[in-house]
């Protein structure tokens, strides 16, 4: 017989008071540790899609909405720039690479983007991790298309597979509006391996393709018959929606002096936007971290509330525990024996929360990075970061036992002769 | 070292209500005396004075050749845990533990080593009838809770044993059974008995009668009954 198996039987004589206590602590703590884990490899995982990009240019309204639709694909942008602006952009500075992009159309929903070859063979999605093919290979020629790791998992699309386009973004909000290009089939011809950003819910074809696609829809509409080839395309069919720029670093590094010198000169060129994809995720960061931190205050209310349900448990049981207490004292045992037994109490129910905490919240973590993976395609580590793990059990385990001081106070002040004497 | 407890000069009092004064008063080990006196007499209060659970307000009491008036808090639960084993009127068993662990949790209090708990307990209790000595006491009768109650108190081999009350809610042949079995007991651990009653049948059994009556200077009110049954 020692303390600690007084307390244990203690706790186990009121076992549904104590396993809903010890529930509602790890709830709290599942709350918070999902919160903060999700927050920090969100963050990560959105700082992957931007890869070796340096600089981004496009048509958007700013540089933010800019990133948001080039990067992460969230619209398709809705101005275009000029294959003759891309030419003079690239000719201005001696890029590393320059890649133009270009998006509109979709397939089952998920975004088409028509790319540069560099895009496969000097773009890096993550950096230190170029493409990989899971299958096939990369687009060669027009009309062959290569889907991410995510848009051919939920496509169902194999190796040799036609597909038709859609023109648009190809969500419900369009319906019957939303166009099919149904003269010219695309060859699945490569799947890649995933990625870990928003790249990979993405389908990739050539620009060439992209263009004779709707110079298609311009002929249709001018009343030319017949299917259009490369050679019908006119200037004002090769239109691009963005540019992924990279600058020439020295071995090793990823940053650049220049970098900033060629943000401010291309941002004199008005009919542009141009951003620094770090600086608009840094920026994005902010926005929505105002919307977790909320989050997180929520949490840290649900642990307060938590601890305040062991102080009302355990308050409660001392009226019913004031003969035991009496006892006790009357067998020999010091009060603050019997005050330290009622302080790990409460500290076990916190530690039992705790633990709890951390397989619920393993288990949150695991849902919420599939439906991220599944939704956007981020690729969310799904474990637990140390630190704030650390520091909310820890936190947790605190608390409680802050909540079993009160109770302790009473068993420390329990009179003895008057709790040991029948009841009348 | 004969003397079980020895009380010299003692006085105690609630307020102005009630007051008890003694003189002298010692029981040697392995002698068996009786505390005579109505309810709200003051006989439990000797007890819980005895008991260190009550502080006097001058004189000496010692139990086992420890002074424990003056000591500190922790000093007298040393001596009671030590020194005194007491009995209820109702047993007063957690009734979420076992015998053994009812039991256990006296020589736990006493800072027995804790490897010797259940094998001390275990055979104090099958010594005195009890078999299922892990079973909640819950579920064991009233007798056997009794027995309980008995070996909790005598597990330790304390100077002495304080009975407050221990037969008053029993009918008479059980209550004439629960004697012969606290009296065995003590006997048997060579415990000083001191046990409170004010059932008159229960002199008989014992060869020295104290009437508590004989200390009390002072009863002006039923206040305090409640505190001084």
């Amino acid at each position: 017989m020692n303390d600690i198996s007084i307390v244990v039987k203690s706790l186990s004589s009121r076992r549904l008071s104590t396993i809903i206590t010890a529930a509602s602590v790890s709830v709290a703590t599942a709350l918070l540790l999902t919160m903060i884990s999700l927050r920090t490899a969100s963050f990560e995982a959105f700082q992957r899609g931007t890869g070796t990009t340096h600089l981004l240019v496009s048509a958007d309204s700013s540089p933010l909405t800019a990133v948001l639709n080039g990067v992460f694909y969230a619209n398709a942008p809705s101005n275009p720039i000029s294959w003759a602006k891309y030419q003079e952009i690239k000719n201005a500075f001696p890029y590393d690479w320059a890649v133009p992009t270009q998006q509109g159309d979709s397939f089952r929903g998920y975004p088409v983007a028509a790319v540069g070859p560099e895009f496969f063979t000097r773009f890096e999605p993550v950096r230190g991790e170029p493409w990989q093919l899971a299958q096939g290979q990369f687009p060669s020629k027009p009309f062959e298309i290569c889907l991410g790791s995510t848009a051919a998992a939920g496509s169902g699309l194999r190796l040799g597979q036609k597909v038709f386009l859609t023109h648009g973004s190809g969500t419900s909000r369009e319906g019957a509006h939303a166009h099919e290009h149904a003269e010219y089939p695309f060859t699945v011809v490569g799947i890649l391996k995933p990625s870990g950003s928003a790249h990979d819910r993405v389908l990739f074809t050539d620009l060439d393709s992209s263009w004779i696609l709707h110079a298609q829809d311009r002929r249709e509409r001018e009343g030319v018959e017949g299917l259009t080839t490369l050679a019908d395309l006119k200037d004002e069919d090769r239109k691009i929606t963005g540019i992924l720029l990279r600058l020439p670093t020295r071995p090793g590094r990823d940053a650049s002096a220049a970098i900033q010198q060629q943000f401010d000169t291309l941002r004199r060129d008005t009919s542009i936007v141009v951003a620094q994809p770090a600086q608009q995720i840094d920026r994005l960061r902010s926005i929505i971290g105002n919307v977790d931190e909320l989050f997180i205050a929520l949490g840290v209310a649900v642990l307060l509330s938590s601890g305040i349900s062991i102080l009302l448990s355990m308050h409660n049981s001392m009226a019913q525990r004031r003969m035991q207490i009496a006892l006790l004292r009357a067998l020999g045992v010091a009060r603050m024996r019997i005050t330290g037994m009622i302080l790990m109490e409460a500290t076990l129910i916190g530690c039992a929360g705790a633990i709890g905490g951390c397989v619920l919240g393993l288990i949150g973590n695991a849902i919420a990075s599939g439906a991220l993976k599944a939704r956007i395609g981020l690729v969310v580590d799904p474990t637990l970061d140390p630190r704030s793990t650390v520091i909310i059990v820890a936190g947790a385990i605190v608390l409680s036992a802050l909540a079993g001081v009160l109770p302790a106070i009473t068993a420390y002040r329990t009179p003895v002769a008057d709790n040991l004497r029948p009841q009348a | 070292m004969n003397i079980a407890v020895r009380l010299e000069n003692l006085n105690f009092d609630y307020g102005k209500d009630f007051s008890l004064s003694i003189k002298e008063l010692s029981l040697n080990k392995g002698e068996m005396a009786l505390i005579s006196g109505g309810s709200g007499s003051g006989k439990s209060t000797l007890l819980w004075l005895i008991a260190g659970l009550l502080r006097a307000k001058s004189g000496s009491i010692t139990v086992a050749g420890q002074r424990m008036d003056g000591a500190s808090e922790s000093a007298a639960d040393h001596i009671r845990a030590r020194h005194i084993g007491m009995v209820f009127q109702t047993h007063h068993l957690l009734p979420e533990f076992s015998a053994q662990d009812n039991v256990a949790l006296a020589l736990m209090a006493a800072g027995e080593p804790e490897k010797t708990h259940a094998a001390r307990a275990r055979e104090l209790l099958n010594k005195l009838g009890i078999e299922r000595v892990n079973v909640p006491v819950a579920n064991l009768s009233v007798g056997q809770q009794q027995r309980v109650a008995v070996a909790r108190a005598i597990v330790c081999k304390p100077a002495i044993v304080l009975a407050d009350e221990p037969t008053a809610s029993l009918d008479d042949v059980n209550a004439s059974q629960a004697m012969d079995l606290i009296q065995q007991a003590c006997r048997e651990a060579g415990a000083a008995l001191l046990c409170a009653s004010h059932d008159r049948a229960m002199q008989s059994r014992f060869e020295r009668v104290i009437q508590v009556n004989s200390f009390v200077q002072t009863v002006r009110a039923q206040a305090h009954s409640g505190a001084r049954a």
